[in-house]
């Protein structure tokens, strides 16, 4: 499975909440590591509900933005959810310009995602 | 939103002529290159502490598309950037030797179809906060310009 050393994963019987401990994904290593340990997740548990948490990133780049489209697309191929929760207001833009805010749900904590996810299974 | 301007004529005058430097595509050296061009412009008060981090998004992604798609990573292939200022604005130039782009190449932001692609929203990111994004050498050549803060 591949792994990326500053994602946080823990897994509550099928609930998955994924946190990249790292402000800036901006470099291509970075953002192909922490992608390919994303997409592996979603191989590794079949429906899953992720729960991404993008509390400590401060900044992004376009290239990362496209592969949480290819994450999405991914999870939905998988009939499963995905949630992004704890985007900093510096951030938002990024989504909001792009029409991202469109695609994915998100939530102000992660805690509410996974309450969420836990009163509806799927 | 319309793509941004693209003309086959060099970049017109920006004024005064504050940094130049040429850079081999070496994405790797990469965030190196936008420390130095975002010391010069927040170090000159020409961008405020405050937007450093859209700066750097920009810097970022202009230099990416140079190196990665306009000079296709080939390391023994450079990029210009130049910072120029007049009239209370800055404008940063960013050339590949690359042949450029059209903009049917680019993504319609606005077509729903676009929206799951994933590639083609640096542009439309850097348009955000920039106050102009035009490409001249046929699209090898991109100038960002912005009002100074100061």
């Amino acid at each position: 499975m591949a792994t990326c050393d500053f994602l946080v994963v823990q897994a509550y019987d099928g609930i998955v909440l994924a946190r990249p401990e790292k402000d800036r994904l901006l470099d291509a290593a970075a953002i192909a590591s922490l992608s390919d340990a994303l997409i592996a997740l979603v191989d590794r548990y079949p429906r899953i509900s992720l729960i991404l948490d993008l509390g400590a990133v401060q900044a992004l780049s376009s290239a990362m933005l496209g592969k949480l489209v290819a994450l999405h697309k991914a999870v939905k191929a998988a009939k499963g959810r995905m949630a992004v929760t704890g985007v900093k207001t510096s951030i938002m833009p990024l989504f909001t310009v792009t029409r991202l805010d469109k695609v994915f749900e998100f939530f102000p904590e992660a805690q509410e995602a996974l309450l969420l996810y836990r009163r509806k299974p799927l | 939103m319309k793509p941004p301007p693209i003309v086959a004529a060099e970049p017109p005058d920006g004024g005064e002529l504050v940094f130049a430097r040429r850079w081999p595509s070496r994405v790797e050296r990469k965030q190196a290159m936008l420390d130095e061009l975002a010391d010069v412009l927040v170090g000159r008060g020409w961008v405020s502490d405050d937007d450093r981090e859209w700066l750097l998004l920009c810097l970022d992604e202009v230099l990416v598309n140079a190196m990665i798609h306009g000079n296709e990573g080939d390391p023994d292939l450079d990029v210009d950037v130049a910072i120029h200022a007049a009239g209370g604005r800055w404008r940063l130039t960013v050339c590949d030797r690359g042949d450029g782009f059209r903009g049917e190449e680019l993504p319609d932001p606005d077509d729903s179809s676009s929206l799951l692609l994933e590639h083609g929203r640096g542009i439309r990111i850097m348009r955000e906060w920039l106050d102009d994004l035009s490409y001249y050498r046929s699209g090898a050549c991109a100038a960002l310009t912005r009002r100074c803060a100061t």
